[in-house]
């Protein structure tokens, strides 16, 4: 008995310990959640689509897909139009809250060349967790009051936190648990569903039609798309954090956007990011 | 009735009849010309996706709207597809002008009118 | 005969345009209306049209103007009866346009 029950305990820790170090999820069954599958078929569908796109120019975007548009875009890369958000967001990222604490202190690494992992799924609170909302949360548990998501200071720190991890690919996780894949597939759901009077998803003008122009913007492929983030872009004459881009996205299908943080849009940043696992952080980045 | 009255009265309905069709029952009668509804972009908004004479910086995302007594000889398939093209194709991203009330099917009809000459 | 025929034309040109609308009728118009958004805020797909539509009902509503306060509350609850429509519709369909 005293055998039998050894061995046991020990095929169940090996067990165990496979999945801990593998970090895998089960096989997946058919209907079921796999965002293993769904990253490769993602992935397969742009690189076959553009095959002279080098992989990791996916995360420039438009300039990705249109030779005269990234001739414009390189004319300015000297003089880059979001460095005073990288200098403001540096300046403020160091400023310490009223309470002597300061923005690293609700990081890993003091917030230095993290942006790569953001969004995580918090197994504790159960929720998708973004870089803003860590901003913001971390300034209200410090007394001081949350920024606008769709403002310039929420901009200027986000583009420094990106600034600082140039370079470094995505390292989006979901763990093996359901509410984590509930979240993943949610933030599928919301990039492919129709919404707004005029009717399109994400997918309809990034997945069906990068490259193409819609009177003479130039669409972006939804591979990459989180990676520039914030960016700077001519038409607003100044910066856009992600919540800034995923309302007026909503509103310019003539949809009335959902508040800025609202769980769908971070379940959608969480799906994007993961789509955009390995390719390279590229933030702040310029747009048209 | 005498006939004086008679044509009196005859007068009076035909301008009672020619006021009440001037004056156009359906709204449409005073919406713009077709052209103007295409190339508005509050209103069909075309030129975003398609190329069509007589306008400029068209998007590519649809197909250029050209040839189109030939294309479309039936006047309905032309009108059902800016109703709502999803009925013919589901995977379309061309907005559903009709089924999503946003634009009246006069406005349709003189947009289909506007296409037929391109 | 002549009598008959000028009164039907009477009816004509008077009877051309409804009945005129009443506050009540923009009240009812209007409860309609709220609800249909409510239920497609609940669907987390409320169009700018209705959100517009709303509004300028009761702007027309509070100017006195009836006909047309109820025409753009019946306008807004067309509209969002058909974003309902499409939140429900797309609750099923959107899986046929994912990148397998």
């Amino acid at each position: 008995m005293k055998i039998v029950r050894a061995i046991t305990s020990v095929a169940v820790t090996i067990v165990i310990a496979a999945f801990v170090v593998a970090g895998a999820r089960p096989a997946a069954a058919a209907d079921s959640i796999d965002p293993d599958a769904d990253f490769k078929a993602f992935r397969d569908y742009f690189t076959k689509r553009f095959p002279n796109v080098p992989l990791n120019d996916f995360v420039n975007g438009p300039y990705s897909m249109d030779a005269e548009l990234r001739k414009q875009w390189e004319a300015i890369d000297d003089f880059p139009p979001y460095d005073f958000a990288i200098d403001r967001g540096k300046q403020m990222f160091a400023t310490p809250f009223k309470n002597g604490k300061s923005y690293g202190d609700c990081f890993a690494d003091k917030g230095i060349g993290i942006r790569q992992n953001y969004p995580y799924f918090d197994l504790q609170s159960g929720e998708v967790i973004t870089l803003e909302l860590v901003l913001n949360r971390c300034r209200e548990t410090n007394g001081e009051e949350p920024y606008s998501y769709v403002k310039d200071e929420m901009a200027s720190l986000t583009a420094y936190m990106a600034f600082t991890s140039r370079g470094k690919p995505f390292d989006i996780k979901i763990p093996n648990d359901p509410r984590a894949l509930k979240a993943y597939q949610k933030g599928e759901e919301y990039f492919y569903t129709r919404r707004g009077q005029l009717n399109f998803s994400c997918a309809s003008c990034h997945v069906q039609n990068p490259g193409n122009h819609i009177r003479t913007e130039v669409l972006a492929p939804a591979l990459g798309i989180v990676a520039a983030m914030p960016i700077y872009r001519s038409e607003w004459n100044g910066m856009g954090t992600m919540s800034r881009r995923l309302v007026t996205c909503n509103s310019q299908v003539r949809g009335v956007p959902l508040k800025p943080q609202d769980e769908l849009y971070r379940d959608v940043e969480y799906y994007l990011s993961y789509m955009s696992n390995g390719l390279p952080v590229s933030g702040p980045g310029a747009r048209p | 009735m005498r006939g004086g009255a008679a044509r009196g009265t005859a007068l009076f309905v035909a301008a009672v009849l020619a006021v009440v069709l001037l004056a156009g029952a359906p709204a449409s009668a005073q919406a713009l010309p077709g052209q103007a509804l295409a190339f508005d972009r509050s209103k069909g908004n075309c030129l975003t996706c398609h190329d069509i004479k007589g306008g400029d910086a068209p998007g590519n995302v649809g197909p250029a709207l050209a040839d189109m007594k030939t294309r479309f000889p039936d006047r309905k398939e032309l009108t059902a597809i800016v109703f709502d093209e999803t009925k013919r194709n589901p995977r379309t991203v061309m907005p559903p002008f009709g089924r999503n009330l946003i634009l009246t099917d006069g406005e349709i009809e003189a947009i289909v009118d506007f296409l037929y000459t391109r | 005969m002549r009598t008959y025929l000028f009164a039907a034309v009477m009816c004509l040109l008077t009877g051309a345009a409804q009945a005129a609308s009443t506050e009540a009728d923009f009240k009812t118009a209007l409860a309609a209306a709220v609800a249909a958004e409510q239920e497609a805020g609940a669907l987390k797909n409320q169009w700018i049209p209705t959100e517009q539509a709303l509004a300028a009902a009761k702007k027309a509503a509070a100017a006195g103007d009836f006909n047309a306060a109820v025409a753009q509350a019946k306008e807004a609850e067309a509209l969002a009866k058909a974003s309902i429509a499409q939140a429900k519709e797309q609750q099923t369909s959107w899986k046929a346009g994912v990148i397998r």
